[in-house]
C-alpha cells in the first residue's frame, strides 16, 4: 500500500516538476509548482512527519507559491523572463543535474541513512520544539534575528515617503 | 383524452413498465449483480454476533427488523458513514443550507423586509429548494475565451477543499472524520488553499471584474490569514496541544474564550474576513464589481461555490466553538434511553417486541452534538449579523486592519496567555485544572 502511494506520489512530484519546467504557460507552471510541492508534502506524510508535512502545505503552498502566482500574473513576461534557448545550454543542463543527482546521491548512500531504523515510533512535535528550546536555542535565536532583520528591512523598502498619514484616514 | 399526450393509451403504458421492468431485471442479473460479487470479493466483509456478513445474510436480517439494528449500528461507525453522512459532509451540508434559508429570513427581519414569502405557503420555507432546482436546470455559460480546465476544476476544488475543512471540526466526543494529532495546522494549511482557489479561477474566466476580485480576495485572505493563525497560538499555548478533540476536551470546567477574549474577538473578525462576508465583501461588492471572482459562473457551478462557502461557515463557526466555547462539553440534557425497551422490549398491545442493541447512540454523543449545535448555530448567527447592520469598507482600512491592528491585538493575548503559564494558573501542576 504504501510503496503504491510512494509511486504514485513520486510520479506526481516528479512529473509536475517537470511541467513546471517545460511548459509554455507561466500559470499553468505555477500550478505544477504547487502540485510539486504538495506531493513533498504527501512524502513527508509517508515519513511519519505530519507537522513538516502541514507546514510545507501552508507555507510553501499558501504562501511562496501564491507570491509566485501573484508575480507572474501582475508583471509582464519579459519584464521577468529573458528566455535564452537553445540544444546545447539544454543538455548541459540535463547534465549538470544528473551531476548533482548522482553527487548528492552517493553522499545520501555513503552516510549512515542506511542504518537508520525505520519501525522506530515516529517523532512527537513536542520532542522538536523541546529540542530547539534547549539544545538547539542558539539556533533558534540566530534564526529569529535574521527573520526580524528581514521583516524590517521588507518594512523599509515599502515605506512610501510620498503618503502621509492623515491621507489614510481610517 | 389528454391535451398533453394526445396518443396516450393505457394498453401501451402498461406494456411500456413491463418491458422497463424485464429490462431492469434482466440487466441487473446479468451486469449488476457480476459487478456486486466482484466487489464483495476485494471488500473485507465484517464480522457480526461471530457470524461473517455475507450478502445473503443482510438481506436475511433485513428481513427481520429486531436484526436490522446491529448492521444499522455497524455501518453508523464506517468511515463510509463518518464522511458522507454525520460529522462530515451531509450534516455539514444540512446546517449550510438552513443558514442559507436563516440568512435571508434573518437579515429581512432586522431590515423590516418580509424576505421569501410565497414558496412553500408557510414563510417561503421551500424558497431554498426552489433556488436549488433553478440553479441545476441552468444551463453553465462557459465564456469563450476562457481557461476552460481551471475554470471547470476551481469550483470542484472549492467545494473539495470546504469539506477537507468540514472532515477536521470534532462535532462529539470521537465523532470525527479526520483526527490528526496536528489538527490545528491542518485547518491553517487547509485555509491557505482558498485564496489560490479564488484568483486563479477569476484569472480563469478572463474577465476584468473577477480578475480585481479575484486579487482583492487574495489580498484580504493573506493578510487575514496571519492574525488568524496568532490569535489561536494563545489557545495552543494554554492547552499544549494541537488536536482539535483534545483542545475540546480540555475545555471540561471553563471555556478558553474566559481566559483569551482578545484572541477571540481577532478570530472572529479573521473568519468574516476569510469568509468574505460584509463588512469585508470587496472580492464580490455588487456595487462596484458586478459580482467580484464570482461574475462569471452560471448554473450549478455557482451553486457549488454558494455550497462550498456556506460549507466553510460552518466549518468556521465549527472551529470557533471548539476552540473558544467548549466544543460539544454542556450540561447533561439529553435524557437517558429508557431501560426498560432494552431489557423487556417495547409492548404494543398482545404484542412485544424485543430489538437488540436499541440506544444507537449513546447518551453522550447525543448531548455532546446537540451543545456543539446549538453553540454552532449561535455563532453562525453571529457571524450573519453585520451583513444587515455595517456598510463595506474601503481596501486600504481592510489591509490596515489585517497587517497592523490585529496582528498587534493577537499578540497581547499571547503574552496573556503565556503570563498566566508562568504565574502556575494554567497548565499542568497549575491553580485551575
Amino acid at each position: 500500500m504504501v510503496d503504491a502511494v510512494f509511486l504514485a506520489l513520486s510520479v506526481l512530484t516528479i512529473g509536475s516538476a517537470i511541467v513546471a519546467l517545460e511548459i509554455r504557460s507561466l500559470i499553468y507552471g505555477s500550478i505544477a509548482l504547487m502540485l510539486t510541492l504538495s506531493g513533498i508534502a504527501g512524502f513527508f506524510l509517508l515519513l511519519d512527519a505530519p507537522f513538516v508535512a502541514m507546514f510545507q502545505l501552508s507555507v510553501y503552498v499558501g504562501s511562496i507559491a501564491v507570491l509566485i502566482l501573484f508575480t507572474v500574473m501582475l508583471v509582464r513576461r519579459e519584464l521577468i523572463f529573458n528566455k535564452i534557448e537553445d540544444k546545447r545550454r539544454r543538455y548541459a543542463g540535463i547534465g549538470l543535474m544528473l551531476a548533482l543527482m548522482l553527487g548528492i546521491g552517493m553522499i545520501i548512500i555513503g552516510s549512515g541513512m542506511k542504518s537508520i531504523e525505520t519501525n522506530s515510533p515516529s517523532v512527537d512535535y513536542k520532542k522538536i520544539g523541546e529540542d530547539f528550546l534547549t539544545y538547539y536555542s542558539p539556533a533558534l535565536i540566530v534564526m529569529a534575528l535574521i527573520l526580524a532583520s528581514s521583516v524590517v528591512g521588507a518594512l523599509t523598502l515599502a515605506r512610501r515617503e510620498d503618503m502621509t498619514n492623515d491621507q489614510r484616514a481610517d | 383524452m389528454s391535451t398533453i399526450a394526445p396518443q396516450f393509451r393505457l394498453s401501451r403504458f402498461v406494456a411500456s413498465l413491463f418491458d422497463i421492468i424485464f429490462w431492469v431485471i434482466l440487466i441487473f442479473s446479468l451486469v449488476g449483480l457480476p459487478i456486486v460479487f466482484i466487489i464483495l470479493f476485494y471488500i473485507k466483509l465484517p464480522v457480526i454476533n461471530n457470524q461473517l456478513m455475507t450478502p445473503y445474510l443482510a438481506m436475511t436480517w433485513m428481513a427481520d427488523p429486531s436484526e436490522t439494528l446491529p448492521i444499522i449500528k455497524n455501518l453508523i461507525h464506517t468511515t463510509f458513514f463518518h464522511v458522507l453522512a454525520f460529522p462530515g459532509f451531509g450534516f455539514a451540508a444540512l446546517l449550510a443550507a438552513a443558514t442559507i434559508f436563516v440568512e435571508r429570513k434573518f437579515l429581512a427581519k432586522i431590515q423590516l423586509r418580509v424576505g421569501p414569502l410565497y414558496c412553500g405557503k408557510v414563510e417561503g420555507i421551500l424558497q431554498l429548494m426552489g433556488d436549488g432546482l433553478k440553479l441545476i436546470s441552468k444551463e453553465i455559460i462557459i465564456p469563450a475565451k476562457a481557461d476552460k480546465p481551471i475554470f471547470w476544476v476551481g469550483p470542484l476544488l472549492f467545494v473539495g477543499t470546504a469539506g477537507a475543512f468540514v472532515s477536521l471540526i470534532p462535532v462529539a466526543r470521537g465523532w470525527v472524520v479526520a483526527n490528526p494529532a496536528v489538527g490545528l495546522l491542518a485547518v491553517f494549511a487547509t485555509i491557505g488553499f482558498f485564496p489560490i482557489i479564488s484568483v486563479l479561477t477569476a484569472w480563469a474566466a478572463n474577465n476584468k471584474w473577477t480578475f480585481i476580485g479575484g486579487l482583492r480576495a487574495l489580498h484580504q485572505m493573506i493578510a487575514f490569514e496571519i492574525p488568524l493563525i496568532l490569535s489561536l497560538l494563545s489557545i495552543v499555548i494554554m492547552t499544549g496541544t494541537l488536536n482539535l478533540s483534545q483542545i475540546a476536551e480540555s475545555q471540561q470546567h471553563y471555556w478558553w474564550i474566559v481566559f483569551a477574549p482578545i484572541s477571540a474577538i481577532v478570530f472572529f473578525i479573521c473568519i468574516l474576513a476569510e469568509l468574505e462576508r460584509i463588512p469585508f465583501d470587496l472580492p464580490e461588492a455588487e456595487s462596484e464589481i458586478v459580482a467580484g471572482w464570482l461574475t462569471e459562473f452560471s448554473g450549478m457551478m455557482y451553486g457549488l461555490i454558494q455550497l462550498g462557502t456556506y460549507l466553510k461557515l460552518y466549518a468556521f463557526a465549527g472551529l470557533f466553538t471548539v476552540l473558544f466555547l467548549g466544543g460539544w462539553n454542556g450540561p447533561m440534557v439529553w435524557p437517558p434511553f429508557p431501560a426498560d425497551i432494552v431489557t423487556q422490549g417495547i409492548t404494543i398491545g398482545p404484542i412485544t417486541a424485543k430489538i437488540a442493541g436499541l440506544p444507537l447512540f449513546d447518551q453522550d454523543m447525543l448531548n455532546g452534538t446537540l451543545w456543539f449545535v446549538i453553540k454552532t448555530v449561535g455563532v453562525i448567527l453571529l457571524i450573519l449579523l453585520p451583513r444587515g447592520v455595517f456598510p463595506r469598507i474601503r481596501i486600504d482600512m481592510l489591509l490596515h486592519t489585517g497587517w497592523y491592528k490585529l496582528i498587534g491585538l493577537a499578540f497581547i493575548n499571547i503574552f496573556i496567555a503565556l503570563g498566566l503559564l508562568y504565574a502556575g494558573v494554567l497548565g499542568p501542576g497549575g491553580l485551575i485544572q
